[in-house]
Parts: C-alpha cells; sequence; structure tokens
C-alpha cells in the first residue's frame, strides 16, 4: 500500500499519463458535458484515493481502469436514477439487428470528428460490460488486463472483442451508406 | 468517403478524442473531499433534525395533547416507532460502505450496484408502506376528538388522511415498486449475458 505522500506522487505521474485516457473514458459514459466534468472529476478523486490501498496485485493500468471503469458505472447508475426516460442500452444482439436493418441514420461523413462522434454515440449505447471490454481494447489493453479488468475469462474477452468490433464496423457502415 | 477509416484505423480515431489531458491538483481534490463530507454531514443533520421533530411532535401529542383518545395515543406510539426506525435505517444506510471500486471487477461490480439500487428502492418501498397506518390512526382520533368543537375539523382530517393514503401508501410504493423491478431486470439481463457466456458463477462469486 502507498503511504500518503507516495500516493499524492503516483496519482500525479497517473494523470499525466492517463489523464487523456481518462477523459475519453468520461465521453463514453456521460454524454451530458457538465456531468461529464463531474464524473471525470469523481474518477480523479477516486483514483487518488484509491492509490493508498493499491496493493500491487494486478498493474497499476489495470488498476487505474479498474477505478474508472466502476466509479462511471456508478455515475451511471446513480443518472439513471433521476433520468425517467434514459434510452435503453443495447445488447450486442440488439444492436446487430439495428445494423442490419439500417435503421442507424447517423450521417458520417469524411470528416473524422464526425466518424468519432458516431463510434462515440455507438459505444454509449452499448450496455456496461460491451462497453468496459471495447473500451480497454481502443486504448490498447491486451485481453488479460481487459480479463482482469471486467472478471470475465481471457477468452471470452476475445470473443465479445471480435462480435463487437464486428457490430461497430456494421453500424458504421449503416450509417455510411445512408449518409450517400 | 464514409467510414474508411474503419476497423483497423477505430483505435487511432478513438484516440484523436480526449486531447485536453485535464489535470487536477492534490489540493484541489482533497478540497473536494472536504466539500463532499460538509454536504454529506449536512444532509444527515437536516434529516436527523427533521425526524427528531416528528418523534417530538408524536410524542408531545401522546403525553400532552389535552383531547386524547386512545387512537390517537396508539397512532401517535405507533408514529414515534416508524419515525425513530426511518431515522436509524437512514443513518445505517448513510455509513454504508459501498464495493471498493479498485478491488472489485468491473462486471461483479456493476451487478453489485445494481443489487444496491434494487434493495434501496425495495427498502423504500417497505418503509412507505409501514408510515400511513399510524398517521391515519391519529388522524382519526383527532378527527373524533375535535368533532364537537367544530364541524370543519372532521372532513379536514379525513382528507389528510387521503392524501396520506394516497402519497404513502400507493403512490411513492408503486413508485419504488416499479423501480426495483426495473433494476431486477437489469441484473436479469446481465445474468443472462454472462449466462450465455458461461460467466454467471465466476461473477457471483464472492460478491461483496
Amino acid at each position: 500500500m502507498a503511504s500518503k505522500t507516495g500516493a499524492d506522487d503516483l496519482y500525479q505521474q497517473t494523470s499525466a499519463e492517463f489523464g487523456a485516457a481518462l477523459e475519453r473514458l468520461a465521453y463514453a459514459y456521460e454524454v451530458d458535458a457538465e456531468r461529464r466534468q463531474d464524473l471525470l472529476q469523481e474518477i480523479h478523486l477516486q483514483l487518488w484515493r484509491s492509490f493508498e490501498k493499491f496493493n500491487g496485485r494486478c498493474s497499476l493500468r489495470t488498476w487505474i481502469y479498474r477505478v474508472a471503469h466502476n466509479v462511471a458505472t456508478s455515475h451511471v447508475i446513480r443518472q439513471n436514477k433521476r433520468k425517467r426516460n434514459a434510452p435503453p442500452f443495447l445488447t450486442l444482439e440488439e444492436a446487430e439487428v439495428e445494423a442490419q436493418a439500417g435503421r442507424d441514420n447517423v450521417e458520417i461523413s469524411a470528416d473524422r470528428n464526425l466518424a468519432r462522434a458516431h463510434l462515440l454515440t455507438l459505444i454509449q449505447r452499448l450496455d456496461f460490460v460491451d462497453r468496459q471490454v471495447i473500451l480497454a481494447y481502443l486504448e490498447d489493453l491486451d485481453a488479460a488486463s481487459i480479463a482482469e479488468i471486467t472478471g470475465l475469462s481471457t477468452a471470452n474477452v476475445w470473443t465479445r472483442i471480435h462480435r463487437i468490433k464486428s457490430v461497430l464496423t456494421r453500424q458504421f457502415h449503416a450509417g455510411g451508406q445512408n449518409a450517400l | 468517403m464514409p467510414c474508411d477509416d474503419l476497423p483497423d484505423d477505430m483505435k487511432i480515431l478513438w484516440k484523436e478524442a480526449g486531447a485536453n489531458r485535464p489535470m487536477f491538483s492534490t489540493d484541489q481534490l482533497r478540497k473536494e473531499i472536504g466539500k463532499m463530507q460538509a454536504r454529506r454531514r449536512r444532509g444527515n443533520l437536516v434529516l436527523s433534525v427533521c425526524m427528531s421533530l416528528f418523534v417530538a411532535c408524536f410524542t408531545m401529542s401522546f403525553f400532552f395533547f389535552p383531547f386524547s383518545n386512545t387512537l390517537t395515543r396508539i397512532g401517535s406510539a405507533l408514529s414515534v416507532l416508524v419515525c425513530g426506525g426511518w431515522l436509524v435505517l437512514i443513518l445505517r444506510e448513510g455509513a454504508r460502505v459501498g464495493s471498493d471500486p479498485g478491488d472489485t471487477p468491473g462486471v461483479r461490480f456493476y451487478r453489485a450496484e445494481l443489487e444496491r439500487a434494487r434493495d434501496s428502492h425495495r427498502g423504500l418501498l417497505w418503509r412507505f408502506l409501514l408510515l400511513p397506518p399510524p398517521f391515519i390512526l391519529l388522524d382519526l382520533g383527532l378527527a373524533r376528538a375535535l368533532a364537537k368543537f367544530s364541524p370543519f375539523v372532521a372532513p379536514l382530517m379525513w382528507f389528510d388522511g387521503a392524501l396520506v393514503l394516497t402519497a404513502f401508501l400507493i403512490y411513492a410504493p408503486v413508485k419504488h415498486l416499479r423501480l426495483s423491478r426495473k433494476y431486477q431486470s437489469r441484473i436479469d439481463g446481465l445474468d443472462a449475458n454472462l449466462r450465455s457466456s458461461g460467466e454467471l458463477d465466476k461473477t457471483k462469486e464472492n460478491l461483496p
């Protein structure tokens, strides 16, 4: 376990290294800009506090993503209590059906900002388990680390990554054809 | 030329976002923790004062109300018990520590949070169901005791009783029942998802 000053140093170091990744994670969990800032602050806060308990049983990177995902999960569940008409999360099967039906009418242009926004929208609609898996994958974590973060088996993580990628790609193409 | 970035470019596309690298100093975080603790303390204090006032009012109506009859006495005694019970439960729930976000894998944490939300609504459902009977007894007792002084008091008490009945015995429990079912259906959905990939038992092990 890290001492208080050790936790402070560790936090400063990881905040500089993973700050952007944590911001992307906050984007994937919270649509509203103001609440996203609150979420980001909460993630940083809990991360800083958690370093006092960090025992080195997993890598620091795994620890950081696990804390961040769990804090974001709590945040979304808390927010959902307040929002009556929150859009439902999609299972992969539902997302596949949606992609095949070509009902996703978000226009995609060559503009990478729009493409990224579309990717974000698709990720935000995935359920928590799939969202955690794909976000960790997009941050270059290997299957074993993703398994440690989520608690799934490595084989299951691979299967999910494959399926989510294929669904996201198909949804992109469906959106693209609609735009053309 | 839409979508030609995908799927190989998905990671690059994703990483182009979040370039701001927001920084929070540890002093800033310490201040934020101080604010959070102060907010929690203030909330607990307000709640405790309100519930204590209720308890005090009902206790006074038991001992000092000049027109007390059996119904008001039973109603006020039960109200004291119910409000006191609410106060203890609320304070105990506030002090309950949730799962550790660093030590708990994501899926297990998600399930535990859903269970916590479901249980919280179930708890509220029962607490709301227990609240109206003592109030209504008290109202009925007062309506009887005060009817001889003014013809307007009894209907007022009946109206008050009906309001309590509607708010606490119908509206609030139905709302919390609906919400607890919503969370239960999410838990079932998650379990079905995990069962299909053979992960359910592993995730349920050592649930916090």
